[in-house]
């Protein structure tokens, strides 16, 4: 039962993480935030977007754990934090098998192909 | 691209005892790619391979289900056709006439980005065919792939970066 929970709560959380990354203006806060902690005038400087409209977005990213923003009131500097990231190759890694096994079909395949070819080579001389 | 990228792609390398010529036919000839790619696949009634910058593809596979196997289909474009080097393509899950399908919708966990982007690079090594594959997920909104990728090849970076200090 627990590990169901879990499960529908790191759902919930993937879930999260790709909705906040599904935005270009999003993305391009992370991006800057690689580069150091910034605040949200700063963070506003490259866009034609307005303060509250910045802070909405930051809302957004911060209640997907992707930033951690500072207590001071004037200047609440957001800082990235990439734990959610690292839980979507939980995704990625689900292809894994699947792709390995595709692989291990194409080798034999080919194997048996170009086992073909060169009989049927012998045979047309 | 290094393999410890962070996680957020999946990364696999393998060499085939194949010239490259034949790994290229494996994803864009239909009747190749329908041998390996996974039971019942092709490009089945109405699929296409479309192999061009900007073409489409339609493919199916068939689907082990409790209640048996069932033809799902699968639908993308081409975004880089370099001939026996590099192809880069989106995937997402659809209907047979190629109406995108969320993976919500098909009854998978949420969580799935609605679209991937695959890449296979393909390149000739001693006695055969060195082939990477990438698979990434991309944000079911994202205006461009592009950006998207971007953005996480910065955060990897600097996830790693964290790790190491």
């Amino acid at each position: 039962m627990t590990s169901i929970l879990a499960l529908a709560a790191k759902e919930d959380r993937l879930d999260e993480t790709f909705a906040a990354l599904a935005n270009s203006t999003r993305r391009a806060i992370l991006a800057r935030l690689t580069e150091g902690e910034a605040n949200v005038t700063q963070l506003a400087e490259p866009f034609k977007l307005s303060l509250p409209a910045i802070s909405k977005h930051l809302k957004v990213l911060e209640r997907a754990g992707l930033i951690v923003r500072g207590q001071r009131a004037q200047y609440r500097p957001c800082t990235l934090d990439a734990t959610p990231l690292e839980e979507i190759s939980t995704w990625a890694e689900q292809y894994r098998p699947i792709w390995e096994a595709r692989f291990d079909r194409m080798d034999t395949y080919l194997q048996q192909l170009q086992r073909q070819r060169k009989m049927g080579c012998d045979d047309e001389r | 691209m290094s393999d410890d990228n962070g996680g957020q792609h999946l990364v696999i390398e393998r060499t085939f005892e194949a010239p490259p010529d034949l790994i290229w036919k494996m994803w864009t000839d239909p009747e190749h790619f329908a041998a390996w790619y996974g039971p019942g696949s092709g490009t089945g009634p109405g699929g296409a391979i479309d192999l061009r910058v900007g073409g489409n593809r339609l493919l199916c596979r068939g689907v082990s289900t409790p209640e048996g196997t069932i033809q799902m289909w699968f639908t993308g474009t081409y975004l880089e056709v370099i001939e026996n080097q590099r192809l880069v393509y989106t995937d997402s899950m659809s209907d047979e006439h190629g109406n995108v399908r969320s993976p919500a919708q098909m009854g998978m966990p949420e969580g799935h980005p609605t679209t991937t982007e695959v890449s296979v690079e393909i390149e000739e090594v001693t006695g055969g065919t060195k082939m990477v594959l990438t698979h990434v997920g991309i944000p079911a909104e994202s205006p461009g792939a592009a950006g998207w990728t971007m953005a996480l090849d910065k955060l990897a970076a600097r996830l790693d970066e964290a790790q190491r200090s």
